[in-house]
């Protein structure tokens, strides 16, 4: 096979994934030619404080959408969060990190709570987290007595707002940076050829040499500029070493353990899974204990980010979660979606908020804007759904 | 496993349900049903609607539990209380349009439920695959590869599949509900072939179907119900009107 038919054969085969991943590669380019400031170091730094708090949602939502659930409560879950530890941390003056366990331990109360109403009571998760959404806003105003509290500083603050910054030193660029970017490159080149000799010695096809080769020199080529681009701005965001912890993690989570495959299963046909011996309320649980822990884990970044904890906070981000989940490949009557994928339409919609607000886009336009695309993604889904039954 | 022959067969049967009845609240299902299935042999169950075969079905598979009566595994009672203990008591089952999750690939459904995991307590998709092409080249299956969605493969291929995973962990009993009954003539002549390679791997098979031409070419028995009751056993060369007229109750 040589590299054309190889790169086809790809394309192909994984037109959904790969039609995400070119839309992608579209806005930016669209946005880096409508406006110069839109790939500077500052925006890019930017772009990843601003949506850091989405992608983590997007995780957990992901891992609902595919078991055939939904989760609308998040964003209260949020703002419960980060009022608590807000209170731990400015009403009662206890150090930071009680504000963050405080505010974990929260979370996985809500994930247990909306958990054993889905899997034990068999309330759809539609509902229990409709209920949800009311309950914990409700709550969050309680917590709260209807006023913000702000500020946290100290190390609090840097959670969402600190930098790794001229550790190893530098020309006007941060080496450490650079330095974890290429570790990450080379961890990736490594694993992808891991799993390749993995696949010769099971007797799996395996893309060409050369296919092989320019996806590790283009993914390589991307991430170091990026990297390199952070590293010439503020640094290496704290927030994002939490966001790729936590994308690694949840990547092997859902791809390569049991639970994972059990999820997938669950949303693919529930009473088959069943009767195979997957204990289907055992994982309906504990994706909703899962989806609290990342909706607390995104409550302490966004308030961090804030420096304050609003009742208000957090409103519509569950939309923008489920929004980007779909965008990335999730369908809609569950078991199909990929972590990999929600983080890239997660990044879409970020991209797209981002750079309509760089040239002054309205509000409004915006909000048309998010709307078309997510419809138009789900369209294609469908579109390919057809496309895939027509050929069998 | 051991492979007892016909001339050394044990005494007691490798299954048997003796008086067991089940009722869904005032509708009896089942009344002191007696069944019993033994290594090497393909069991029919026939019967009209309603007369109790999916019920029986769903005993052995421990989705439900009898009411009343007895089943004994190898000569044991043994009480099958969910789907998973029935797995690893050694029976396996494959029900109609329930048996696949279509979203997940050959090999992952071969195994689901009873995944191989490597050392660090993650999925060993390398050998599991091995497995699974291993086990589809002994019941004869072709599957272009062991990773195609199920939803990429023919209603004969899935139900291929659903047969292929009855045989991980060693099972000694398998129950099939209906295998057939959406298949189209080629493809029911190929699943037949699979409970053949059943039969020939030395399991015991309950086979459950409305067509009385696909029970009459592989069954060894074929045992008729009837308003949740025994209504005579047959041989598999019985009369096609005999075995007819239990069913209906002419006789």
């Amino acid at each position: 096979m040589n590299v054309i038919a190889g790169a086809r054969d790809l394309v192909t085969r994984h037109l959904r994934e790969s039609g995400i991943f070119f839309a992608f590669a579209l806005i930016v380019i669209l946005f880096s030619v409508l406006n110069p400031n839109f790939l500077s170091p500052g925006n890019l730094t930017n772009i990843i404080l601003q949506y850091s708090y989405i992608l983590i949602l997007a995780i957990g939502m992901l891992m609902i959408i595919v078991a055939g659930h939904i989760d609308l409560s998040v964003g209260s879950v949020v703002a419960l969060t980060g009022a608590v530890s807000a209170v731990v941390v400015i009403r009662m003056g206890m150090p930071w990190y009680m504000g963050v366990i405080a505010a974990l331990v929260v979370g996985l109360l809500v994930g247990m709570w909306q958990g054993f109403w889905v899997a034990y009571v068999g309330i759809p998760g539609f509902i229990v987290s409709l209920a949800g959404m009311l309950l914990f806003r409700g709550m969050t105003y309680l917590v709260l007595d209807n006023v913000s509290l702000s500020p946290f500083g100290g190390t609090y603050y840097q959670v969402a707002n600190g930098f790794s910054n001229g550790l190893l030193g530098g020309e006007g660029f941060d080496v450490f940076t650079v330095l974890i970017f290429a570790i990450a490159v080379v961890g990736y080149a490594v694993s992808q050829w891991r799993s390749r000799q993995g696949k010769i010695a099971y007797r799996q096809s395996v893309e060409s040499i050369p296919m092989f080769a320019l996806k590790i020199v283009l993914v390589g080529a991307v991430v170091m500029w990026f990297g390199y681009q952070l590293a010439q701005s503020r640094g290496l965001p704290l927030v994002l070493i939490i966001l790729a912890v936590l994308i690694i993690v949840y990547t092997l989570v859902t791809q390569k353990s049991v639970f994972g495959r059990h999820i997938y299963a669950v949303g693919g046909n529930r009473h088959a899974a069943e009767l195979s011996g997957v204990k289907v309320r055992r994982i309906n649980f504990w994706i909703f204990v899962n989806m609290g822990f990342l909706a607390s884990v995104a409550g302490v970044v966004y308030s961090s980010r804030m420096n304050a904890a609003q009742p208000a906070a957090g409103n519509m981000f569950e939309l923008d979660a489920i929004a980007a989940c779909f965008i990335g490949g999730a369908s809609t009557t569950g078991g199909v979606g990929r972590v990999g994928g929600a983080m890239i339409g997660g990044l879409i919609m970020a991209v797209m908020s981002n750079g309509m607000q760089l040239m002054g886009v309205p509000q409004s336009i915006q909000q048309v804007v998010k709307g078309l695309v997510l419809l138009l993604a789900v369209a294609f889904d469908i579109w390919n759904k057809r496309r895939a039954a027509a050929a069998r | 496993m051991t492979l007892p022959t016909d001339g050394t067969r044990r005494r007691s049967p490798l299954l048997a349900l003796r008086e067991v009845s089940k009722s869904f609240g005032a509708v009896e299902a089942l009344v002191g049903i007696d069944l019993e299935v033994h290594a090497h042999e393909v069991v029919a169950l026939v019967g009209d609607n309603g007369a109790g075969k999916s019920t029986l079905a769903k005993i052995v598979a421990g989705v439900l539990s009898p009411d009343a009566g007895q089943v004994e595994l190898a000569g044991n009672p043994v009480t099958i209380s969910s789907p998973a203990a029935a797995n690893e008591l050694g029976i396996a089952s494959v029900f109609q349009d329930l048996a696949v999750c279509e979203n997940l690939d050959v090999t992952a459904n071969v195994f689901l439920g009873q995944e191989v995991r490597n050392r660090l307590g993650m999925l060993d998709d390398g050998s599991m695959e091995v497995e699974t092409r291993r086990l589809l080249e002994r019941l004869t299956v072709r599957i272009p590869s062991v990773r195609t969605p199920l939803r990429n493969l023919s209603a004969g291929q899935r139900q291929a599949v659903a047969i292929a995973r009855t045989l991980i962990g060693e099972p000694r009993i398998v129950v099939l509900d209906e295998p057939t009954a959406a298949l189209s003539v080629a493809q029911t002549g190929e699943v037949l072939t699979h409970i053949e390679r059943l039969r020939e791997l030395g399991l015991g098979v309950i086979l459950i179907s409305h067509n009385l031409n696909d029970v009459r070419a592989v069954a060894d028995r074929i045992e008729v119900m009837r308003h949740g009751r025994n209504n005579g056993s047959f041989a598999a060369s019985a009369s096609h009107e005999s075995i007819l007229a239990a069913i209906t109750g002419a006789a």
